[in-house]
Order: C-alpha cells, then structure tokens, then sequence
C-alpha cells in the first residue's frame, strides 16, 4: 500500500493546503519584489553580478590571488553565501513583517520560513545558469559529481530554515536582533571563504574555520563543481545532522513561542 | 448536537506594559521586568456555541470583545481556562489588511482564499462567484492599489464569506460597503448560518444584535455581565448605557466645548452650579406625533442673582445631528436677573420631524457664554411617531402637484 493512501483524507488535504499555501505566498513574495520594475527578475541577478565584478578586479586583478578559474570561484561563493545571507537576514522580520498572516486564524505560522527560503533559493537558481556559463568558458564540464548537488542545496535549505525559526522568535520579543543579525551576516561574509581559499589559511587556523557550517557547504560546491570530486561524505553527514538538529529545536521553540507572537505586535 | 465553540472559564491575562525588551534588559535587570504589571483582558468567561447558531457580542471598548475573537481565532492563548474549537475559522476581522496593493484583485482573491483554508484548486474554481459576489467584474485584474477602500473592502468580504468555514468570527461587518451590498452581506450570513456555520459577531449596534443573533453575550472590563436571548441581553446593555450617561451628565457635553466654551467642570456639575436646571418637562409627552406641537419647560433653581442667564434648548438625533438649536439670547428674551425658582418654557408650534427617536438637550449659560451653568445633554429622550417613512431631517406638510404642461 501506498503513503498516500494510508493517510486520511483530512491529514492529504492539510498537506495539500500547505504545498499551495507555499507556493502562493511564494508566488506573492516574487511578484511583489518585481512587478513594477522594468528590469523585473533581472534584478535579481544583478547583486551576484555586481559582487563578481568587485571580487574578480580587485582580488584577481588588483591583488593577483591565484586561484584557478577564479571567476567561477568566486561566483560560487557569492551565490552559495548569498542564499544563506539574504535569508537569515530577512528571516528576523519574518513575523513582525507578516502581520495579516500572523493574526489570520488558523494560518500554519511555521511555514514562513520556508517561504521565505524558497523565495531566496528562487534567486539562487535563475542565477545558476549564468554560473554554468562561467564554468563552461573556463572549460569545464559536468560530471558524475554533479549529481550531488541537489543534495548540497537540500542540506544548505535545513540548515536555513532551522536557523531561521530561532532568530523569527527571538526577534518578536527583543527587536534588537535584525540588527546584530544584520551585523553578524556581514562579519560572517569574511571568515567564509566566499573570495579566498582556505589553502591560504594557516592549518591550525583553518581547523576553526570549520565550525562555521557555510565552510564545509562551500567547499563541498567548489570540489563538485570546479574539480568534479564528489563532497566528503563525513562533512556532509556532519551538516546534514547539524541542519536536522537545528530544524528540530529551532521549531519547537518557535511554536512554543508563537503564541506569543500576535500579541507582540 | 455538539457545541462548535466551548470556553470554559477563559481568562486571558496582558501586561499592561508590554515587554518592548532589548538586549540590555536582559543583562540589567530593570525594575518593570521584575514586577510586571498585568490586566486581566477576560477572567472566568465561559459559553458555547452551537453549529448554526449566531452569537452576539456585546460591550464598551476594552471590554474585552475582541480578545475574545483573537482566542477563537487560536490567535494567542488564554492564560487560564480552556478555549476549544472545532473546524475550519474563517474570519471578517480586519478586512483586507492582508492585501498587496501592487497585485490584482484576482491575484489577491486567489491569495486570501488560499490563505484563509482553500486549495488552490478550489480558489479558483470559486473565483467567479467571489468576484460577483463582490461586483468588481470589470475591475477584477486591475492592481487592489487603484481600489477604492469601499471596493477593497468588498473583495475582502467576498473572499471571505466564500471559504466555508465552520465558524465565522465577525466584527461590525455591516459598516462595508452600500446599503445594497450590507443587505447581500446580512443574507450570505443568513446563509451560512443555515449551512451549520455557527458565527460569533462583535457589534456595537443593539438593533443589529436583536435582528440578527440568537444569543448574546455581554461584557465589561472582561467580565460576563450576561449571556442569554439576544433580546433580553440588548435591552439590559441599552438601559445600563442610558444610567451610564444620566451620570456623566452634565459633565461632558460635547456641546459645550464645540462651541468654543470652557468646560468647567466645577461650575457645571456638583454642588458649586451657580445656577441649576432642576429638571425639564416635555409637554405633552416624551412620545407625540409629528406635526403636533411641543412644549419644554425647564425648571431652574439659582441661590445667588444671576445676570442675563441665557436658557438653551436643543434637539439633536442620537448620531449627534442637531435638528434645532435655539437660545434665549438670540429670541432677545430678557432676563435680568434670576434668583430663586422658576420656570421658562419654549413652545414649539409644531415638530415637523421625521418620525425616529431624539434626544432633548437643555441648559443654562452665563450670559458671555463663557461657561455652562448647567447643562443636561442626552437625558431627555423624544419619540417623534407618524407614519412618513421619509429619508432626511424634515417632515413639513407637503404634496405634490403636477404642473401643467406650458402652452
């Protein structure tokens, strides 16, 4: 016997509810950010290119780093570190930022998160096609390792969303955390080798660098996509546990918080 | 058959301050963390619900009306007691608050409805209906930003009403929209109603609670006053609001200070009133027929000699529209000096009002208008009866002619 057909009727319909809950506030959070400009989506790659731009000059050109194929390099860091960045960055105001939804009853408060991850991950992905352009001028290929990948995205999606549920939390109650989010983001941005490598960093150095998950994330993209070599399964179990871990705890404090929520705003 | 709604001894208590923390306070403890001051929001409201059945809710502001709608709505959670329902809530709370001005109307259907507990399949295949419903065909696809708060309203209401909920929460639902569109709200109520939704309505408005609601239930400062037929409750707030304004009397008329008078509320309240207005008398009665004559006399009583009083009388209707406004000063009625008791009295030839219920306002002013001596507002009620069902203030005799045609 199938799953779908030992849940009841009412447990599919709810599971049904909150796939199109997903994609319609999906659908509204795009549409909302571009429906009025003239470049529309295209905006949405502007950022990442612009990052590129800064990145490939100075580093590359102004300061000589040699690292090979450092364009794609690069690329991948910003995208990869950009999800991340924008996500967590807006997740702090997810709740105070929802206010209709929030007070709606009924509505599964602990879907924002993913909306707002899927709607970050929707940028992350129309920009991917301009990565694999990159990747291609500087002659590389796809290979084996590549089908990898859709499980680098769905560790990098938990770990997002688990950090995302306790910072939503916190902030209703001490508004204060947007900001030294917003702070931490940017000091994150260079202790993650988002436009360095860590074959620079001193050995006994580096090992700390890993306790911060978005190292080991970026690597494992680096090693499948620049050099085909398939992501260390430890690292990726590590991760996959941490994001798990997180997801779990994160949600439950942020439902037993939620009652809080409506009435904090 | 099953309550769809229990509360049982509900209490929901609030900080009076809330708690705006930041980082520091966690670090130094400040004093309003250590004694939270709190507010008991509701305490120990209990009743139920039943499928079908529509339930009024009644009271001042912050009595407690729309806490009571949050915790139905699972929004928030009672701090004591137990708040149980059964079903899909729909909600017509704060309508349209959840719209996105840069999206179309039936972008936004589709986002409400999905929102409040549709598929999407189902969104959709009810848009037609909702779009009708609201009738806004020709402007369905254009952004909800260029809508009129009227149009928008609708929409939301529409959306609403077309979610099948099993409970339906209201709150003063009858203020969207035209006359035409409140009288399709009242009948997709009604309609829902007979569907088994059972529907719980906040309303300020004890003629709505009457026509609309079974029961009623009413409350002050969080505590159920009661909750029985939706007539017995409605006549018991009404006669406690009416006891509510003898005693504020004659403190707070919003006559005196629109007309740029000081309220003294020494002088015109409590035994420092210079000069008193006992009482005033409606000749012939307090309900007469339009088109016949009234009297209103105002009895006065001044221990010290006062200097060109000036008497006033006012007819006003209950949402404050002033019908007749006449004082002693512009009659040129001369009053010296005014010691002791007495009486005066306006005779009004005839009251040519369209019948409907009217408030007599009387009152004595010094004679610069500085400040009210006395003044009795909203005590004295009028009934003017008759059978002309005209709109508008005014009911002189009057026909029609038909003129004939110019040769």
């Amino acid at each position: 016997m199938s799953i779908t057909t030992n849940l009841n009727a009412g447990e599919r319909r709810r599971w049904q509810h909150a796939w199109d809950l997903l994609t319609v506030l999906v659908e509204r959070d795009l549409k909302i950010l571009y429906k009025r400009s003239s470049l529309g989506f295209g905006w949405a790659l502007v950022t990442p290119l612009v990052q590129l731009l800064i990145f490939s000059f100075i580093f590359h050109r102004v300061l000589a780093i040699e690292i090979e194929n450092y364009a794609s390099f690069v690329f991948i860091g910003v995208l990869v570190f950009g999800w991340f960045q924008t996500s967590l960055g807006q997740s702090s105001a997810m709740i105070t930022g929802n206010r209709a939804l929030v007070t709606q009853p009924g509505f599964p408060l602990t879907l924002l998160p993913h909306v707002m991850v899927a709607v970050r991950f929707f940028h992350f992905a129309i920009a991917m096609p301009i990565l694999f352009a990159l990747l291609w001028s500087g002659g590389i290929r796809p290979g084996w390792s590549w089908l990898s990948l859709p499980v680098l995205v769905g560790v990098q999606y938990l770990l997002i969303v688990g950090l995302s549920y306790p910072l939503a939390s916190i902030n209703v109650i001490y508004r204060d955390t947007q900001h030294i989010v917003g702070v931490a983001l940017q000091m994150m941005m260079f202790v993650t080798p988002v436009f360095y490598s860590l074959e620079k960093v001193m050995p006994e150095q580096a090992r700390w660098f890993y306790l911060n998950p978005m190292v080991g994330l970026l690597e494992s993209w680096r090693s499948v996509l620049l050099n085909d070599a398939w992501p260390d399964p430890r690292m990726i179990g590590a991760l996959l546990t941490l994001g798990i871990v997180l997801l779990v705890l994160g949600r439950k404090l942020f439902v037993r918080q939620s009652h809080l929520f409506a009435e904090e705003l | 058959m099953k309550p769809i709604i229990i509360a049982d001894r509900v209490g929901k208590e609030f900080s009076r301050c809330p708690v705006r923390g930041n980082w520091r306070s966690l670090v130094t403890r400040s004093e309003t963390r250590s004694v939270p001051e709190t507010l008991w929001a509701l305490r120990d409201v209990s009743f139920e619900v039943f499928p079908g059945e529509m339930l009024g809710i009644v009271g001042a502001n912050g009595a407690g009306k729309s806490t009571v709608l949050r915790l139905l709505g699972g929004v928030g959670r009672p701090t004591t007691g137990s708040m149980r329902t059964d079903g899909r809530i729909g909600a017509l709370l704060e309508l349209g608050g959840g719209f996105q001005g840069d999206l179309s109307g039936r972008e936004n259907a589709v986002l409400g409805a999905v929102v409040a507990g549709l598929l999407k399949r189902e969104a959709i295949d009810r848009l037609p209906e909702i779009i009708r419903f609201a009738d806004l065909e020709g402007f369905i696809d254009s952004p909800v930003r260029t809508y009129s708060t009227g149009m928008a309203m609708r929409l939301a209401f529409s959306v609403a009403v077309h979610t099948d909920p099993d409970i339906m929460l209201v709150d003063e639902f009858l203020s969207v929209g035209d006359i035409a569109f409140q009288a399709k709200c009242t009948d997709r109520i009604s309609a829902l109603r007979e569907g088994g939704c059972a529907i719980v309505f906040v309303s300020h408005g004890m003629d709505q609670v009457r026509e609309l609601c079974d029961r009623a239930l009413w409350l002050r400062r969080g505590i159920v006053m009661a909750c029985d037929t939706a007539k017995a409750v409605a006549a018991s707030y009404e006669q406690e609001m009416h006891a509510e304004t003898l005693r504020r009397t004659p403190g707070f008329s919003p006559r005196l200070t629109s007309r740029g008078n000081e309220l003294r509320l020494g002088e015109n309240r409590f035994g420092s009133l210079e000069m008193e207005v006992t009482r005033a008398i409606l000749r012939p009665a307090g309900t007469l027929a339009a088109g016949t004559p009234l009297e209103v006399e105002i009895q006065y009583h001044a221990d010290h000699a006062m200097i060109s009083p000036v008497f006033v009388v006012s007819i006003s209707r209950p949402d404050g529209t002033v019908c007749l406004d006449v004082n002693t000063e512009v009659a040129r009625v001369a009053l010296d000096a005014v010691k002791g008791g007495g009486g005066i009295r306006l005779v009004i030839d005839r009251i040519d009002l369209v019948p409907g219920d009217y408030f007599v306002d009387v009152g004595v002013f010094a004679s610069d208008w500085s400040h009210a001596y006395d003044y009795h507002w909203h005590v004295y009620r009028l009934t003017v009866t008759g059978g002309n069902r005209n709109k508008g203030i005014l009911a002189p005799p009057c026909h029609w002619l038909l003129a004939n045609p110019s040769s």
